[in-house]
């Protein structure tokens, strides 16, 4: 496996697909990646110092449930047997965080997740199949509020893991750039349009294709977020705007370079007839949810906003690796087996 | 679980013109004559005409509409140009474009779900009928549910994974594609997410031949859910998923919950499947319903490659009586809700023979689903049943379409029926 690290190339083709991931001890012994995973620890450590000085409080991750985050485009939840219920896996810990703020009003998880994705997403080189979140919920938040929070701990982070890495990026031939803040805020319709202009082939009501958030990411200076997604390109969680039906209080961030989404965010649907209305159009059966509807019924669940930033995804645009397998020590790719 | 009827056991439509169907099984376009038939002296020894009340046993405004040709046929000069020769009957283009794929008829084979029939050898052999015709194949609702996606839940039940593959295993050149249908239930085992992930269905996806079908209720049994009866041992295994009654001894009522709908719900369920799955097609079915046009535009409007209208008259693996006989609108007056509207319509009510098609084509819609006339067709004649049914309505697709002085079925209209 040739273990030369190289920043996204900009030609239309992407990067060259690995045929074979390299074995555990190949993989772990290069110094690359030797340097990814110290740089990664950085990233883990400026989020959790940021966020705490801040007044966020961590929780420990649930693993399991009956239940779990619907909303992920095209994948696949992992069941398992649970005293003979079939429970899932976290694609995202989403309902619990909400939940959660009953005890606290700021929280966050460092939290793994496991999505089945489809093999056509091998070519994004941005997904893994097992992966963390910083997954941080904000009670009484708007989604300016969280987006305004997700930029300072990211301009933190980046601050930080260059002056405690700069031997590795060094290493890794990475001229870290730091962005300026504020980042530019653009809405679903917008860039639809823009897309449009240039001949692309994207649906109105979509989330951005793989292909065009590629383009899109390549051309742009720095990071920046799209928001107001369409009803109907998102989980039931997403909050409708109630002076624009069908306009969703929610957003992506999207990193520069060709590196793509490494956040999804937006104010959560809370009212126990909003969720039930909203699980039926997303063609969700409300039944399933039971535990979370009850609480909702019961006690309420706190009007809230939060975000879920993809730990490997912001190492990789740090490291500044073309492939996300590179920044995971036991990388798992779509549809690919792998121990 | 109910025992699967084997292949060579006669399969029972009651109500349905079965042993038409099952003639056309075994003898193949040459049963589209009335000289054939067992009780009909033969060709040379006796004169033919119409037949009052033969056909289907139960009449509905499509059967009672008449084919008109007109005597000038302005059509039929184009063709002549066009050709240098008069033209006929195997003239008539029949291939065409079903949701999304490429079909050598107008004709598709309608969902079949879980029931004791459809999950036999009978509905293998189907699948690997269909795909060698080149027309599209519905896999039903609950079917997984029921059967399992990979692994058997019983000894003779083929699994979901099973039956899609054998259609697709059988599908050559360019013709046909595989269309998934999702319930409720199927929903909670996220059917489709499992579908689109597993790289075995990577091909598939690949090509352009997958479609997800989202199922609002069929014709037999409105928006009312599905029904079928099961044993106390196959209940153990469906009664985390499903509402289960038991109606008698150790037979149990299995219930689907059907599904609320609203014109927002609807369009949102059809764009987040755009949004999820981009590289599928997008199929809905609705029942046979008042608001027709309205369910149907919003589908399109919100992105859906095909709109399938099941009519009152569409089977079922097990309805009540009550509503196999009041529930739900004819063929026809589900057709006549389409005069202001347009898109790819598929019907499907007591399909199988070309005249019915042909009609249904002409009043609006762009193919045809057969659901118990397939069935009956290979639990007849096993190895070709429902290809020589299909040869058999091409036929006849083929002959009234050129009789009316057109060549391509896209120009069948309004204009060839009248009451």
């Amino acid at each position: 496996m040739n273990q030369t690290l190289a920043v996204v190339p900009s030609d239309d083709d992407g990067p060259t697909r690995p045929l074979a991931l390299p074995a555990p001890d190949e993989h772990l012994t290069s110094p690359a990646t030797r340097s990814i995973l110290r740089i990664q620890q950085s990233v883990v450590a400026a989020l959790r110092a940021r966020l705490m000085s801040l007044g966020f409080i961590e929780l420990l991750p649930p693993l399991v449930g009956p239940v779990t985050d619907p909303g992920v485009r095209g994948s696949k939840q992992v069941d398992i047997d649970y005293y003979g219920h079939t429970y899932k896996l976290m694609t995202s810990a989403i309902l619990y965080k909400q939940v959660s703020l009953h005890a606290f009003d700021r929280i966050f998880f460092v939290a793994p997740n496991i999505r089945l994705e489809p093999p056509q997403t091998l070519e994004t080189s941005r997904h893994l199949v097992e992966f963390h979140q910083l997954d941080v919920e904000w009670a009484g938040a708007t989604y300016d509020d969280v987006m305004d929070l997700l930029e300072d701990i990211v301009v933190h982070c980046l601050q930080r893991v260059a002056e405690d890495c700069a031997t590795e990026l060094q290493s890794l031939g990475r001229a870290l750039p730091i962005p300026a803040r504020p980042f530019g805020r653009r809405l679903h319709r917008d860039v639809i349009a823009e897309i449009k202009s240039h001949g692309g082939i994207q649906h109105d009501e979509a989330e951005i294709s793989w292909r065009e958030e590629a383009v899109l990411s390549r051309d742009s200076v720095g990071p920046f977020f799209i928001r107001d997604y369409p009803k109907g390109s998102r989980g039931f969680y997403d909050r409708e705007d109630s002076r624009t039906p069908g306009v969703l209080r929610d957003f992506d961030l999207l990193m520069p370079e060709g590196f793509g989404e490494v956040a999804s965010g937006g104010e959560r649907e809370h009212t126990y007839e909003r969720l039930v209305t909203r699980m039926r159009e997303t063609g969700e059966n409300p039944a399933k949810y039971g535990w979370y509807l009850d609480v909702a019924r019961r006690s309420g669940i706190p009007a809230s906003a939060g975000f879920g930033l993809g730990v490997e995804r912001l190492t990789r645009f740090i490291a500044g690796v073309d492939e996300i397998w590179r920044v995971h020590p036991y990388p798992k790719l779509p549809g690919m087996l792998a121990p | 679980m109910t025992a699967p009827v084997p292949v060579g056991l006669r399969l029972e439509a009651p109500g349905f013109p079965h042993d038409e169907v099952r003639r056309r099984a075994v003898c193949g376009v040459e049963a589209v004559f009335p000289c054939l038939l067992n009780s009909a002296p033969a060709y040379g020894r006796a004169v033919f005409g119409e037949t009052p009340g033969r056909g289907a046993v139960a009449l509905d405004g499509i059967d009672t509409m008449r084919l008109v040709p007109p005597v000038l046929m302005p059509e039929r000069l184009e063709q002549l140009i066009e050709l240098g020769r008069e033209p006929y009957y195997a003239d008539v283009d029949l291939s065409t474009s079903i949701g999304g794929f490429a079909s050598s008829l107008p004709v598709f084979v309608s969902a079949m779900g879980s029931t004791a029939t459809a999950h036999s050898e009978i509905g293998t052999r189907l699948a690997v009928q269909a795909a060698r015709a080149g027309i599209p194949l519905v896999v039903g609702e609950n079917v997984c549910a029921v059967h399992g996606y990979d692994r058997r839940s019983s000894l003779h039940a083929p699994t979901f994974k099973e039956r899609a593959f054998m259609y697709v295993d059988n599908l050559a050149g360019g013709s046909g594609g595989l269309v998934v249908q999702q319930s409720t239930e199927d929903a909670d085992a996220e059917l489709w997410n499992h579908v689109y992930s597993d790289p075995s269905f990577h091909p598939l996806v690949a090509s352009g031949r997958l479609a997800f079908e989202l199922k609002l209720g069929q014709g037999a049994k409105g928006c009312s859910g599905g029904i079928t009866m099961v044993d106390s041992a196959a209940a153990d295994h469906l009664a985390d998923r499903f509402a289960l009654e038991a109606v008698n001894g150790g037979t149990l009522l299995r219930i689907s919950a059907p599904g609320t709908f609203t014109q927002d719900i609807l369009r949102s369920q059809v764009r987040l499947i755009r949004n999820n799955f981009p590289d599928v097609r997008v199929w809905v079915k609705l029942p046979p319903g008042r608001d027709l046009a309205v369910a149907a535009t919003t589908a399109w409007e919100a992105g859906a490659d095909a709109v399938t209208v099941d009519a009152a008259s569409g089977g079922s693996g097990l309805a009540p009586t009550a509503l196999l006989q009041h529930l739900g609108l004819p063929l026809d007056a589900c057709l006549a809700q389409f005069v202001d509207v347009a898109g790819p319509l598929l019907v499907s009510g007591r399909m199988w023979e070309g005249s019915r098609a042909v009609k249904a084509l002409a009043l609006g819609a762009t193919a045809v689903g057969i659901g118990r006339a397939a069935l009956l067709a290979v639990a007849e004649e096993p190895e070709r049943g429902l290809l020589n049914l299909l040869a058999a309505m091409a036929l006849e697709m083929q002959l009234l379409t050129a009789a009316l002085g057109k060549y391509s079925i896209a120009r069948l209209g309004r204009e060839d029926l009248w009451p």
